[in-house]
């Protein structure tokens, strides 16, 4: 992973503790508080002023990632954060975000209102990470807003889930833009919600929402996805898989299609299974225990 | 006895509540070549599952030995450690796992880098691979466990003369032409394998029974070609 070392992180939060921020050239970066009171304009995309959080502004084209690390490491935290960031009109960035619990047993809490504003030609991959522990509550919200031919790369990861995710993902797309959103939760122990939202509101918008969930030791994970397409030739698809992995486990998908435009297409695909015994079979046959050949097919199933 | 390797005795085996295997008899010595010939659906991939130890098959009476060890309980992996391993004549699809990766994590050698197969090594195991291909990746896998008895299942089944002669090559260079030669056995249905390898013994199964072996190859195919597996019990020429 990009972040494995937080000291060299453009902004690292600790806590409620800003540990670091590293600017680079045609990057602002500040903490939200901070470009609420410095930047009126903010004001637009933040509604009130934030306790605690990032502010991102990339006003220039940067050649490397630029990476966040939201760490909680003490117990009982409960993190509250407002981030924004913003990508000027045809400006290429990638970001690495990192949000994680040093520790499994913190009983804590992590609030995130993010919004992404990609402006007019912008293009931007953003690869958010989760890492918690068995006992947290993670609780992320974010909006993304597309502008103008601006193209999104967003690839949400949790292999370590908390006790409970509500995940809340919502993109208004606008003429000409593009979306391709892939989330991938190893289910623990865990109660999973998610609700995606896709607006396909302009002309020729495009969103592929991808899902890959696996249910493993007693989770409980319910997706519900939907593209609402508004725009003329507007296009979007939904692949949802789930992957059972034991029978205390249990996933729901729904996937939602809301077509207001006779010039539009959206189609979707959606499946749960199990993993089949003839694989684990054959991987035993090479020598693999149940255990690892399971970890294997579970490991290829969240790269299909 | 100490130079036997595998020997099944008498055994019997179910299969979704069906007896499959009716008392097979089966013995291999160390570094021994023998062919398994028979008609569809009679037993001699089930046989190569069981002594694999595929769960999916009940044991009802019998025993697996190996290295003069009941390995009839053991379960697959612990067979494979042992030495064991099985081509499959119909491999399933890993999505999203490189075959590279695989290798990686099954492979009992040290960095194993196989000189066969390299445009296969970053593609997903077996998603779109031809026959020909996946009768490679499977060779590759299996050489890079160490073993000391490779059972081939169909390895020539829906290849051309072509393919089938670089498949033989292979086995050849990897498996028998080393100092410590391995243990084989063929399972074909058509025996257009043997011709390569020359088999000392060849065993002829129908409905689940080994009825015959016999010790000239050429003479046990022309035999099945002239009257079929079917009149394979009434032949003189072979009865033993």
């Amino acid at each position: 992973m990009a972040t494995k070392n937080v000291k060299n992180a453009n902004y690292w939060q600790f806590d409620h503790k800003v540990k670091t921020i590293f600017e680079v050239k045609g990057v602002t970066i500040l903490p939200s508080p901070q470009a609420w009171e410095k930047f009126n304009w903010t004001r637009k995309w933040f509604k009130k002023k934030p306790k605690e959080g990032y502010f991102i502004w990339i006003k220039k084209t940067v050649g490397f990632p630029l990476v966040t690390c939201i760490t909680i490491a003490s117990p009982k935290i409960s993190q509250n954060l407002t981030n924004l960031l913003v990508l000027e009109k045809n400006i290429k960035a990638k970001a690495n975000v990192l949000c994680n619990a040093a520790k499994s047993n913190l009983c804590s809490s992590h609030r995130a209102q993010g919004k992404l504003i990609l402006k007019e030609g912008a293009f931007l991959e953003y690869n958010h990470f989760h890492k918690w522990g068995e006992k947290d509550f993670v609780e992320p919200n974010y909006e993304f807003t597309l502008e103008k031919d601006s193209k999104l790369i967003y690839n949400y990861q949790n292999l370590l889930p908390p006790k409970n995710l509500r995940l809340i993902t919502t993109l208004h797309n606008k003429e000409n833009s593009s979306a391709q959103v892939n989330f991938v939760i190893n289910g623990l122990n865990s109660k999973a919600e998610l609700r995606e939202s896709i607006f396909l509101e302009g002309k020729n918008s495009q969103g592929i929402l991808k899902l890959r969930l696996v249910g493993k030791k007693k989770s409980q994970i319910e997706a519900k996805s939907t593209i609402v397409a508004k725009g003329n030739q507007s296009r979007g698809h939904l692949d949802c898989r789930g992957l059972l992995v034991d029978k205390n486990s249990k996933i729901s998908l729904i996937p939602e299609l809301i077509c207001q435009n006779k010039l539009a297409q959206i189609t979707h695909e959606a499946s749960i299974g199990k993993i089949a015994e003839e694989e684990l079979n054959y991987l035993r046959m090479r020598g693999l225990s149940e255990n690892e050949a399971i970890d294997l097919v579970v490991s290829g199933f969240l790269k299909s | 006895m100490k130079n036997i390797l595998l020997k099944t005795e008498k055994l019997r085996v179910e299969g979704n509540g069906k007896e499959i295997l009716k008392g097979v008899n089966l013995q291999i010595k160390r570094g021994e070549i023998q062919a398994l010939l028979g008609p569809n659906a009679s037993g001699k991939s089930t046989l190569a599952q069981v002594i694999l130890g595929n769960p999916k098959y009940k044991i009802k009476k019998g025993k697996i030995i190996f290295q003069g060890k009941d390995i009839t309980k053991f379960t697959s992996e612990k067979r494979v450690k042992l030495g064991i391993a099985l081509t499959w004549q119909s491999p399933p699809v890993i999505k999203g796992v490189k075959l590279s990766q695989l290798l990686e994590r099954i492979s009992f050698k040290k960095d194993f880098q196989p000189e066969e197969g390299k445009k296969l090594l970053e593609r997903e195991v077996n998603v779109d691979f031809s026959g020909g291909e996946k009768k490679i990746s499977e060779l590759l896998q299996i050489l890079s466990l160490n073993p000391k008895l490779v059972i081939f299942d169909e390895i020539d089944s829906g290849l051309d003369i072509k393919k089938i002669e670089r498949v033989a090559k292979i086995i050849k260079k990897e498996f028998l032409g080393k100092k410590i030669k391995i243990a084989a056995l063929f399972i074909t249905h058509s025996g257009d394998i043997l011709k390569f390898f020359k088999p000392k013994t060849t065993n002829v199964m129908v409905r689940g029974k080994i009825i015959c072996k016999g010790k000239d190859y050429k003479k046990v195919l022309r035999v099945i070609k002239k009257y079929g597996y079917e009149k394979c019990k009434k032949c003189q020429l072979l009865a033993v």
